[in-house]
């Protein structure tokens, strides 16, 4: 695992701000440190000479004032974390805010939720990492090889133990890493699905009632606790290794110091001040190393986090070239003119290809319904014409060419309502006057009279719309479609399944209202499964999978 | 806190005879921390006297020997302390789970969502930390502290005060600080991080729309705003947070200056020697670092507390009202496998009020109105299923559709009257009901095993036949094959199957457990609208040719071929029963 993703030095400016800062009081650490370690060493070789309190007392100023700078440095340092952990993720979620858009309908190995957790929790675990992790990797940069050179300074053999000793101790636990990996990674795969057995049988809960299963699960949740510890115990046994690696090679190279500082002591080959300072100074060089150990955790989830905010953010990049790549083939064929021209249309999701060869024209006035099963692409037509996925062929509005690479106007021509109702918290006026806030509200009311809403429109919704049911919802999406294109005076109306459901009469009702909107010079589409709207239509397209 | 959270949190305490070990191992690696430091001090301040090297041999070998024991006494420590608080996770599961089943699931708000339930899940297994991270620690640390000081005692009183003031003035005021940054970020952190999420939440969701609409703008101005005020509340807590932590990195310093000080008028009357000086000097750099444990138990037993807080409440110890409770001497059931007339008179249901705010008072699970699974009221049902009817309950949501369907496998209690075969259901053992009505949810829980697994539980004497023969009557049978047959998995919570392979799935094991009387709880709910009429045919099909009542709940329009009998569910009432309207077709 690498200790800090370079992207994240490369791309964020927080990130280097906090390494520079951290840096700063690494080395106020390690004067004062220093500075402890001669004051104590200065203090107890003088009074054991028979010096006199009040010349001791610089010393004993400049101890307690090293302490207390110290502290203070340790203050500082989970100031700067935070600071810093803030900064980098208000940097990295606008960036992937940002990127996202260009990617409405979502990333293929990103789904909603995940992104959502990233963009939240997942980011957050940046907090630890900048508290935690990387102050101690700066400390071992900065403050370890100070620590080194002045225990050098004031004993060489010392110092030359802790320069062997040091590297010594990543090597042994790279190795003890290495020789564990295989039995560790077996055990880990039975250890994900034992850890799952409790949430099993809770989550299961109302299932194992409704099948007279539940009474017995109590010895099962045992057992599964019980498989659980062996398995995780004979992991810990091997993890806990490396921890002791570094425990033990820091308090036997503070022995092997201390005994032989002893044994030069006892032959007069150096002072007692030299040795009480190398004393104190020895445990400091292995103090950060050992907090990059215990805070672990921290990097790793830190890590994880700023990999996948990245990932995500590449792949968002990397979907932008490709969808830009693909829009700069659309419209060679110059054909200006009022109304909606399809021509060989190909739509690609990724590298798939969901739709191809598909051609429409439609003049204003027109309602045209696309049927077809579920996959034939119905959806995806929509998705591309709106420019959220890649579209290749002529396809243009009124003379502007539509799709990825389109100008950012050419959608204010369109009002779209998809599948999914898609609603968010708020009011019902807020959610169908979403976009144009400031359009006359006798719109509005236009809209949801055309859509069927007849709840009030000052009707506070919840998160994602709860609170209506499933047909009220779907009413509410497409009135906020129908009130785009009337107060964008809009060309084409788009609408996906937009009576997936509702019962006959208000379907018969939409059609009415569909009519109406074409009559007034619009063009309008709308994909359905439901004979009876489709007839409804001018013109039926089917769409069918052989077209792919 | 309240007092069921106390019982929890003593109860995920392991009898003292399974912690000593640990307790001994942390006492001896703390112990061992300090005396190797009192030895390198002495070795070093008597060495300075060159007396022959004889009387360091003893030193010497102490230094060694300590430096060794510190670190394999911790790893020692590390196991047994984690071997200890494993085991006690065991016995914590088993009663969380055996006081959750005479309330189970109605009564317990926290598993019917999913971040809830794994929000649930690991508060319970949070409550192993408490001997893990609180106890084992914070025993061994305060054992080996008071031994430390004593020891200075014995040598000059004046440092042990100088040192115990230090200790108790530094982690005073560290314990004191944490309290209140972190009662600060349970006012304002929690509260902004749920916010926060909620609003990237909905962002990311209804980005398609946004976009669309050209109103991704004001989401993400919100998103900013609403993430500065968080990271201001982010950065006040860790600068609060930091005060304890630059407490405790002081304790050290100053209790050195403090006992150097007590100590250097002891050496300079002679009453103590030079070595002795210098381990007085320098041990309490060693004694803060064991110090550092106890803030660290106290805020790991603090994040325990809070779960076993929100476990205790999420599962109260007696039956709320509402949850059906044990008859005394429960009536026999009616036998047979013949379903069984099915009479409901003056029937009113509510579900119990569960305790969803001590859930989610962290704030980090944005509580969703509606979508709790929380259904309406029944105010009134009457209503009479013959036996082998197929019968649609119709309404739109909130009507109260699901409450009826838990009245009628007694998930829920009522009031009024409901009999099978004459039978007044309140009189039977729950159990005893859900034998012979059964009901698949309208989001089944499919187990993270294989296809067999999942299915075998309704009928664990059932054949591999049977199992394809039941397949097969729900339109599974190739989906199964193609995947590799019984033994595909489903994945984690069914992520390997669609929503309406879900609830095949679900019916097939219904199916299996041969329930005189099936309930389908809007079975298209999760299904592609263009899919759910064959799905309805096959589930209905499959369900009345066993010979079964069958009772479906839809909001949606079915097809009438596929029902006997329609009554509509309005406000928690049953309206008029009346053939199917002919208009759907």
């Amino acid at each position: 695992m690498k200790p800090l993703d370079p992207r994240l030095l490369r791309r964020s400016r927080a990130a280097r701000g906090f390494l520079a800062a951290g840096g700063a009081l690494a080395l106020v650490q390690s004067a004062a440190i220093v500075a402890f370690a001669w004051a104590l060493a200065s203090l107890v070789t003088g009074f054991i000479d028979g010096m006199q309190m009040a010349d001791g007392m610089p010393f004993l100023v400049l101890l307690v004032a090293a302490a207390s700078v110290r502290a203070v440095a340790a203050w500082l340092w989970d100031v700067v974390g935070s600071a810093g952990a803030t900064r980098v993720k208000a940097e990295l979620r606008s960036e992937l805010l940002a990127a996202l858009e260009a990617q409405p309908e979502g990333l293929p190995d990103f789904p909603t939720a995940r992104i959502a957790t990233l963009l939240g929790p997942g980011l957050d675990a940046l907090d630890a990492y900048f508290g935690q992790y990387l102050p101690q990797l700066v400390s071992t940069i900065v403050v370890t090889p100070i620590l080194i050179a002045m225990a050098w300074i004031a004993d060489p053999l010392s110092g030359l133990v802790l320069v062997i000793v040091l590297p010594l101790i990543p090597v042994f636990m790279a190795l003890i890493g290495m020789a564990t990996q295989v039995v560790q990674r077996r055990q880990w795969e039975s250890l994900a699905t034992l850890s799952r057995g409790f949430l099993e049988v809770v989550g299961g809960l109302s299932t194992l009632l409704l099948f007279r299963r539940a009474d017995r699960q109590t010895a099962r949740i045992r057992a599964v606790t019980d498989d659980y510890r062996s398995h995780t115990m004979k992991v810990l046994r091997i993890t806990f290794l490396s921890g002791f690696t570094l425990e033990f090679a820091a308090s036997l190279s503070v022995a092997l110091v201390a005994v032989s500082i002893g044994l030069r002591l006892v032959a007069g080959d150096m002072t007692l001040i030299a040795g009480l300072f190398v004393l104190v100074v020895a445990p400091e060089v292995f103090l950060p190393l050992r907090n990059v150990g215990a805070a672990f955790h921290a990097s790793t989830e830190g890590v994880a986090a700023s990999v996948d905010a990245f990932d995500l953010l590449d792949a968002a990049e990397d979907a932008n070239r490709a969808s830009v790549r693909a829009g700069a083939h659309a419209g060679a064929a110059a054909d200006a003119g009022a109304g909606l021209h399809l021509r060989g249309i190909r739509v690609l999701r990724g590298d798939r290809v969901v739709l191809d060869g598909f051609d429409l024209e439609a003049e204003r006035g027109d309602l045209v319904a696309v049927t077809g099963e579920s996959g034939s692409g119905k959806s995806s037509l929509f998705a591309a014409l709106l420019g959220f996925t890649s579209i290749e062929g002529d396809a243009r509005l009124d003379g502007s060419v539509l799709g990825a690479g389109a100008d950012v106007g050419t959608r204010s021509k369109m009002a779209w309502s998809g599948q999914a109702p898609t609603l968010l918290a708020g009011t019902i006026a807020s959610n169908v006057r979403l976009g144009d806030e400031d359009a006359d509200p006798a719109l509005c009311t236009r809209a949801c009279r055309l859509a069927g809403v007849e709840l009030d429109v000052g009707l506070r919704l919840g998160p994602g719309g709860s609170g209506l049911s499933g047909g009220q919802a779907q009413r509410v999406a497409t009135a906020r479609a129908m009130h785009r294109l009337l107060a964008r005076d809009a060309r084409l109306l788009l609408l996906d399944e937009p009576t997936s459901a509702q019962d006959a009469a208000r379907e018969s009702a939409l059609g009415d209202a569909l009519v109406e909107l074409a009559s007034e010079g619009r063009i309008v589409i709308v994909s359905t499964h439901r004979a009876a709207l489709a007839t409804r239509a001018d013109r039926i397209i089917e769409l069918d999978p052989a077209h792919v | 806190m309240s007092d069921p959270a106390r019982a929890m949190l003593r109860r995920s305490i392991p009898s003292p005879r399974r912690l000593a070990p640990a307790v001994l191992f942390g006492i001896g690696s703390a112990g061992s921390t300090i005396v190797l430091l009192a030895c390198s001090a002495w070795l070093i301040a008597r060495a300075a006297e060159q007396p022959p090297v004889l009387y360091l041999s003893v030193a010497i070998v102490g230094v060694r020997a300590f430096a060794l024991g510190r670190s394999v006494f911790r790893y020692l420590e590390r196991l047994t302390g984690h071997d200890a608080s494993f085991r006690q996770l065991a016995t914590i599961r088993a009663n969380v789970y055996e006081r959750m089943l005479p309330i189970a699931p109605d009564g317990i708000a926290a598993t019917r969502r999913g971040e809830l339930l794994d929000r649930f899940v690991s508060d319970v297994d949070e409550l192993q930390n408490v001997p893990l991270r609180a106890v084992q620690p914070l025993v061994s640390a305060v054992i080996v502290l008071v031994a430390a000081v004593v020891g200075i005692w014995l040598i000059a009183p004046q440092s042990a005060v100088a040192v115990l003031v230090c200790l108790v003035v530094g982690i005073g005021a560290a314990l004191l600080v944490q309290q209140r940054a972190v009662a600060r970020a349970e006012r304002t952190t929690a509260p902004l991080r749920g916010e926060l999420q909620a609003a990237i939440v909905e962002h990311v969701q209804a980005l398609d729309v946004l976009v669309a609409f050209d109103a991704s703008g004001t989401g993400r101005r919100r998103i900013d705003e609403v993430g500065t005020r968080y990271a201001r509340a982010t950065r006040a807590r860790a600068a609060a947070t930091g005060v304890a932590a630059a407490a405790m990195s002081a304790i050290g310093g100053f209790a050195v200056a403090a006992s150097l000080a007590a100590a250097a008028p002891l050496l300079q009357g002679g009453r103590i020697d030079g070595p002795t000086f210098a381990v007085l000097c320098l041990v309490p750099l060693a004694i803060a670092e064991v110090a550092t444990a106890v803030p660290l138990a106290a805020s790991a037993l603090r994040l325990a507390r809070a779960s076993a807080a929100r476990v205790a409440g999420a599962v109260p110890d007696t039956v709320p009202d509402g949850i059906p409770v044990m008859p005394t001497s429960p009536a026999t059931p009616p036998r047979g496998d013949a379903p069984p007339m099915i009479e409901l008179r003056g029937v009113r249901a509510s579900w119990p009020v569960v305790a969803t705010a001590a859930v989610d008072e962290s704030g980090a699970a944005p509580t969703a109105g509606a979508d709790d699974g929380r259904g309406a009221a029944l105010t009134r049902v009457d209503l009479a299923i013959a036996p082998g009817e197929r019968l649609l309950v119709r309404g739109g949501s909130g009507a109260g559709k699901t409450t009826l369907a838990h009245v009628l496998v007694r998930f829920l209690d009522y009031a009024g009257s409901y009999r099978l075969d004459g039978i007044e259901a309140s009189t039977l053992d729950p159990a005893d009901v859900r034998g012979i009505v059964g009901l698949v949810e309208q989001r089944p829980w499919l187990f993270d095993e294989d296809v067999r697994q999942n299915l075998i539980f309704a009928r664990d004497t059932a054949s591999d036949d049977e199992l394809l023969e039941v397949l097969d009557r729900v339109g599974l049978r190739d989906w199964v094959e193609e995947r590799g047959g019984l033994g595909a998995k489903v994945g984690e919570r069914g992520a390997l199957v669609s929503g309406g392979q879900a609830q095949r799935l679900s019916l097939a094991r219904a199916m299996l457990a041969r329930f005189p009387v099936l309930v389908l709880d809007e079975p298209t709910a999760s299904v592609d609208p263009a899919r759910a009429d064959a799905l309805l045919r096959d589930l209905t099909d499959a369900a009345s040719r066993s010979g079964s009542s069958v009772v479906l709940i839809s909001h949606a329009p079915v097809d009438p071929a596929l029902v006997d009998r329609v009554v509509t569910i309005v406000d928690g009432r049953v309206g008029e029963e009346h053939p199917y309207p002919s208009t759907t077709s």
